[in-house]
């Protein structure tokens, strides 16, 4: 039997080790890892933004830089859609109302896909995720999540292309034009409703993730009706 | 000590053969079952337990003459909660992909029974050879197993066999076009868990079958 304090002492040491080790992992990986992440979210704009990975050639970090820079023009809009300056890698839309980020597909010249963040709560986490509109503002041409916490093989399936493919050519604007984004069903989207245009299929054991991927849809898009509205009327950013 | 004399052969040969941790000893099935949906998957978590449990068993081993008994317990989990938040940690950075297909799974490493149990069991008794023999011998024994799972469960679930490689898969073989024209399904089962129980079921089925074991009634 050992002493009370060698027990604690062996602990404290075991313990110092550890930690040392672990701290000294971390501070090696992190550089690599913050641009792992970096690269990733621009993965997933450019993939709502309809570009798709040539399986001969895969996306790696440096690659996806590249297009990413040559192709989408990032930048700042408040809420009544003017330009603002911010750092774009930074702002965070649940906490931050007042800049909204916007990334422009640009094709010769002209817009020709706006992605936007979209983040809200499913069921159990924060899902994270871009929408991207073709440039009559109301159809949709892509959307990725990104980030979430939901079940696998349940609500975590909204990151998966069987589900985000049914988003592609949808309208989130009603007759009015009114933004009303885009409602995932429970089951399957009847077709000859008049309002299938704005649904989607649901996931199957997953009612309230759907449910909380139509409320945060239609709530992120409305903060930038503004904007939406200028580029819808005057074509240009 | 020879490295490879008989008793060496029987601690690593064991737990791959007739003592198998998942299709004998029935430990570590909650991964086995998550992981196994794609061979990919299976194999860069199969490295990871491999690392894990023949490091952890050769560390205790070493402290295993000053570990107090009372604390031996917490000791252990330090030791292997510290290696599993490393091998997270460098998938995060240099296999980002892979480390957003096994989330949680990796860090859920730590309560593995198998790697537990093995520093209890034997890591605690033997000198750091032996404990590291064992160590890969039971990390072989898991990794064989999930693998063949994950083998049956891409190829009918899915239709391909992805292998690891620095981004999000090499595909090494994919069912062609035409036979899905000709009327050919992937069985969806296999990708869900119930999927995953049918195969293991029929795996530890047949090792036990092979090996001639009979579980008393």
């Amino acid at each position: 039997m050992h002493s009370n304090t060698y027990t604690l002492g062996f602990v404290f040491i075991v313990t110092a080790i550890l930690g040392t080790i672990l701290s000294f992992t971390k501070i090696n990986v992190r550089d690599l890892q913050d641009y792992n992440l970096k690269a990733d979210v621009k993965k997933n704009i450019l993939r709502s933004l309809d570009y798709e990975e040539d399986p001969n050639n895969p996306w790696t970090n440096d690659l996806v830089e590249k297009i990413f820079s040559q192709n989408v023009q990032a930048f700042c809009v408040d809420k009544d859609g003017n330009k603002i300056d911010c750092v774009i890698e930074d702002v965070d839309i649940e906490k931050n109302q007042s800049q909204l980020p916007v990334y422009l597909k640009i094709v010769d010249g002209d817009i020709s896909g706006i992605a936007l963040p979209v983040a809200g709560k499913g069921l159990w986490s924060t899902i994270y995720g871009y929408i991207a509109l073709k440039p009559d503002t109301d159809t949709v041409l892509g959307i990725q999540f990104y980030k979430h916490g939901e079940t696998p093989g349940l609500g975590g399936e909204v990151e998966k292309g069987w589900f985000t493919n049914n988003f592609k050519g949808k309208k989130i604007r009603d007759i009015q034009k009114e933004i009303i984004g885009i409602e995932v069903v429970k089951g399957k989207v009847n077709p000859e409703n008049s309002s299938s245009i704005h649904q989607v299929d649901g996931i199957s054991g997953a009612t309230v993730t759907g449910r909380g991927v139509s409320v945060f849809i239609a709530e992120d898009l409305k903060r930038y009706e503004e904007y939406l509205n200028k580029v819808k009327v005057s074509g240009t950013i | 000590m020879e490295l490879f004399n008989s008793e060496s052969k029987k601690i690593i040969s064991d737990p791959i053969n007739v003592n198998n941790p998942i299709s004998l000893q029935v430990l570590g099935i909650c991964s086995a079952l998550a992981v196994t949906i794609r061979v990919d998957q299976a194999i860069i978590m199969s490295l990871a337990v491999i690392f894990v449990l023949a490091s952890s068993n050769v560390i205790l081993s070493m402290i295993r003459n000053f570990i107090p008994n009372r604390v031996r317990i917490v000791i252990m989990l330090s030791v292997i909660a510290s290696l599993v938040s490393v091998v997270d940690q460098l998938l995060q950075a240099y296999m980002y992909d892979m480390s957003k297909q096994l989330s949680v799974f990796v860090g859920l490493i730590i309560t593995n029974c198998i790697v537990m149990g093995r520093a209890e069991a034997f890591a605690l008794k033997h000198g750091p050879s032996k404990a590291f023999l064992d160590g890969i011998g039971n990390g072989l024994g898991y990794g064989m197993i999930i693998i063949i799972v994950s083998f049956f469960r891409e190829l009918f679930g899915s239709g391909t066999i992805t292998l690891p490689d620095g981004g999000a898969g090499y595909v090494l073989f994919s069912i062609p076009e035409s036979w899905y024209a000709a009327g050919y399904e992937n069985i969806g089962l296999l990708v869900l868990s119930p999927g995953a129980f049918i195969i293991l079921g029929l795996v530890i089925w047949f090792q036990r079958e092979l090996i001639g074991i009979e579980e008393e009634a």
